[in-house]
């Protein structure tokens, strides 16, 4: 592997992962442009303006009108050109993308996330489409979904914060005791990928992995069929530790 | 100039001359050895902790199998997280605001406003020993049962509840940073009276040194914020004695539930004006540094003080900016990004008049010149790349990533940390009558500068590439195996950074007692301090010296031949 390659962001399988990317582009641009102006002024004054070239500092206060107006017009014309176009391309993403939930009548996965020390435990509503029903299909670890189909979240822990981190959609959202969290996205490749928690959750923390598997469409409904099986056979209706679900609230 | 307190007799006996002094000074220095003995207990930690990211599962060399003999040496996932958690306070609360408030804050304010002490030595006195309190509390909570905090220096309910944290350990944390936060609020309302009210006559607020400036700024801030942190961290006692449910939610608030979300909010007023009251007076020292040794005058310097200050006021209308991945209204993630954003303003002005400042000067390379560039060059990194955090998308996969951590040890631990260096190498003549090798300096600031780059570049390389934060062994991760190389160079470089060190620290100690007497005004600076014998004697000054110029009066073309600046008590000559 080159070096590059192994300093590049994981893989992007999701629709819009690479408006972070390509934001991230666009800062860094940016940044090395006014890096590259402060160090240029830094190391070049330091060398032509050292004591043995210039033996008599100018004498100047920059204080006059002239070189104030100069300096604040560099901050306003930073924040004004950059800062807030910047701005606005995030809020653009968020509003138009990363906030905008698929509605009601949209055909989408759903799937309630509970985190837990030390692990991740997934639920599907199952057959009837009900959440928190016996029929409801349940994972730990392993997060089953479609290539090309919008996947819904809806986040929360039972004990401690963690938070819901896939590296492959650039995308993470806290799990917190108490608050429902939401996420979506659409996956564009099928593939095993990795499923982090990302927040600081006690001595274990860097063991709760899961995995996310995106199938074809045609693998995950043979799954679905396989998981729905063994959930009508499995699920024990007397043991209360199944019912974790709750009610799915729409979006809009 | 009236006095509240009469002048007392010069102590005599130890105890009343090193342990309850009342003056300024000692209690500085008090404050400095406090803080250097915390740095390398920081620092020692800090190798720990990138020994296990390099080398997952090997015994920590040399005093490995001493410190954990019942693993043959290897850190332990629990304790790695007491290691990261402690690291972060003791940098933080222990080292850096002790060396920087404690010490130069005390040492300087006097000094450079030309009062004879404090305003109020004896809350002076108070506070230090509230400092070594806390200091007490916080190490002996690593010899209790299940040992020390683990939660993260952030402490993050629930996981700092009994539900995260049995054991005594965060408790004790708590206790520790309340006291501290006390020991501080006292330091902060001493610096704030001194100022207003010691400054010596003719000394207007845009006559003092940006030095003091800086402190002063650090000082109110603190003053209004750590409150908040203390607040925070009494609740979260009173929810691990007393059973209270404030930062409790779902299944483990029995009796009634709370919200942790509370306790980010509360942690994190007090935490984004944290960040600038540990590097305003930095950027204060900086900003007079960069004037005193290009031989010229603060370019811009009334700008310079009143963008800092306007980064102190908007400082505390953007913390929300820690929380975007709680998922916070639209609008309020929306205004905290732009609030945010604009903080570049004063900012930029702050590198322009930098830049200003040693343009066309006649530089002179000296220690605290070269640290201070230093700080120009890493700051300039870690504001910048503060951007990516601040706006909102980015930031959803950079969020408790490496790239994170990276950023603020840049702002934070680096630039910090080079002005504190660059502090301790200008005023040790005055503090201890003599001076530091140059020699040593140098090695000193290039190992430094060459090991802290690999570190916290490195550390927003990975980050990007998407590891995250916290992790005893990141490679049980298949997307991150990749990265194991450049781990171990970062490993790599914090031991360059950790092994340089050792020639400041020998510099140090040796300078003490053997290095060049220092005279009264060895790098030809004209603020108040300079115009003392090295070290000052007790109460600074025998008579209140009257000011009469402005703190960087360096090159004026009508100085005497032979004499490029004058000090603040002389006339402003004309021609
Ligand atoms: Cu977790
Ligand atoms: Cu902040």
């Amino acid at each position: 592997m080159s070096f590059w390659d192994s300093i590049k962001a994981p893989l992007d399988i999701s629709t819009n992962g690479q408006e972070i990317d390509s934001l991230f582009l666009y800062i860094t641009a940016w940044n090395v442009f006014f890096f590259l102006l402060v160090i240029t002024g830094l190391f070049w004054f330091s060398y032509r303006y050292s004591a043995k070239r210039n033996k008599k500092a100018d004498y100047t206060y920059g204080n006059t009108k002239k070189q104030l107006l100069a300096t604040l017009a560099i901050g306003a014309a930073v924040f004004f050109a950059i800062d807030l176009n910047i701005t606005r391309m995030s809020n653009d993403d968020m509003l138009g993308k990363f906030w905008n939930f698929p509605g009601d009548e949209e055909d989408t996965i759903k799937v309630e996330v509970l985190a837990q020390q030390w692990m991740w435990n997934f639920r599907y509503a199952g057959a009837d489409g009900v959440f928190n029903t016996e029929d409801d299909i349940l994972t730990n670890h392993e997060l089953h979904i479609p290539v090309g189909k919008k996947v819904e979240f809806r986040v929360t822990s039972k004990d401690v914060i963690h938070s819901f981190y896939l590296p492959n959609a650039r995308l993470k959202v806290d799990a917190m005791p108490g608050r429902i969290s939401r996420l979506w996205f659409e996956p564009t490749q099928t593939g095993t990928f990795d499923i982090a928690c990302a927040e600081m959750c006690g001595t274990h923390h860097y063991l709760m992995q899961g995995k996310m598997i995106v199938h074809s469409q045609e693998e995950y409904l043979a799954w679905l069929g396989e998981a729905q099986t063994v959930a009508n056979y499995a699920n024990d209706n007397e043991n209360i530790d199944n019912f974790w679900g709750w009610k799915w609230e729409t979006n809009k | 100039m009236t006095y509240a307190h009469g002048k007392h007799a010069e102590p005599k006996t130890f105890l009343s001359k090193y342990i309850f002094s009342f003056d300024h000074k000692v209690i500085a220095k008090q404050f400095l050895w406090y803080g250097i003995f915390f740095l390398l207990i920081g620092g020692l930690m800090a190798l720990m902790i990138r020994w296990t990211l390099a080398y997952p599962g090997e015994a920590f060399p040399v005093i490995g199998n001493w410190l954990f003999p019942e693993t043959g040496g290897v850190i332990p996932p629990d304790t790695y997280s007491m290691l990261f958690t402690l690291h972060g306070t003791i940098m933080i609360f222990y080292a850096i605001t002790p060396i920087l408030i404690g010490a130069f804050g005390n040492y300087c304010i006097p000094l450079m406003i030309g009062a004879r002490d404090m305003a109020f030595p004896t809350l002076n006195m108070l506070s230090f020993h509230l400092a070594a309190l806390s200091g007490l509390i916080l190490l002996s909570s690593l010899f209790f049962p299940l040992g020390g905090a683990a939660g993260g220096w952030t402490s993050y309910p629930t996981l700092s509840t009994l539900v995260g944290s049995p054991g005594i350990g965060q408790t004790l944390w708590c206790m520790a940073i309340f006291v501290l936060g006390a020991s501080s609020t006292m330091g902060a309302v001493n610096y704030i009276t001194t100022i207003i009210s010691f400054r010596a006559p003719g000394m207007g607020y845009f006559d003092m040194p940006l030095t003091v400036w800086g402190l002063w700024l650090t000082a109110i801030l603190n003053a209004i914020f750590i409150p908040v942190l203390g607040a925070g961290v009494m609740l979260l006692i009173f929810d691990r004695v007393f059973g209270t449910t404030f930062f409790l939610a779902g299944a483990a608030a029995t009796s009634g539930t709370g919200d942790p979300i509370l306790f980010q909010h509360v942690f994190w007023i007090f935490g984004h004006p944290e960040v600038y009251i540990l590097i305003l007076p930095a950027w204060g020292i900086v900003s007079d540094f960069l004037s005193f040794f290009a031989r010229k005058p603060a370019f811009g310097a009334k700008a310079t003080a009143l963008a800092m200050t306007t980064i102190s006021v908007l400082s505390t209308l953007v913390y929300g900016h820690h929380m975007f991945t709680t998922q916070m209204s639209p609008l309020l993630t929306q205004s905290f990004m732009t609030l945010t954003m604009t903080i570049s303003i004063p900012s930029a002005i702050l590198f322009a008049n930098w830049l200003g400042t040693i343009y066309k000067g006649s530089i002179r390379f000296t220690s605290p010149m070269l640290f201070s560039l230093g700080v120009v060059f890493v700051f300039g990194l870690g504001g910048l790349t503060g951007l990516y955090l601040g706006t909102v998308s980015t930031d959803l996969y950079l969020h408790d990533t490496y790239f994170v951590v990276g950023h603020f040890h840049y702002t934070m631990a680096a630039s910090v940390l080079l002005g504190g260096f660059a502090a301790i190498y200008f005023w040790f003549p005055k503090m201890f009558g003599r001076m530091m090798n140059e020699t040593m300096a140098k090695v000193h600031f290039w190992g430094t500068m060459i090991g802290l780059n690999g570190v916290f570049f490195g550390m927003m390389v990975v980050g990007h590439a998407g590891m995250h934060r916290r992790l005893y062994n990141p490679f049980v991760y298949e997307f991150l195996q990749k990265l194991i190389p450049i781990n171990t160079f970062i490993t790599y470089s914090a031991f360059v950074m950790g092994f340089a060190q050792l020639p400041f620290l020998w510099n140090f100690f040796h300078s003490l007692v053997k290095g060049k007497v220092a005279e009264s005004n060895p790098w030809e600076v004209g603020t108040l301090e300079w115009t003392l014998p090295s070290p000052p004697v007790n109460y600074n000054f025998e008579e209140i010296p009257v000011v009469q110029c402005g703190p960087h009066e360096f090159g004026n073309p009508n100085l005497p031949e032979g004499k490029d600046f004058q000090y603040q008590t002389e006339k402003l000559v004309e021609a």
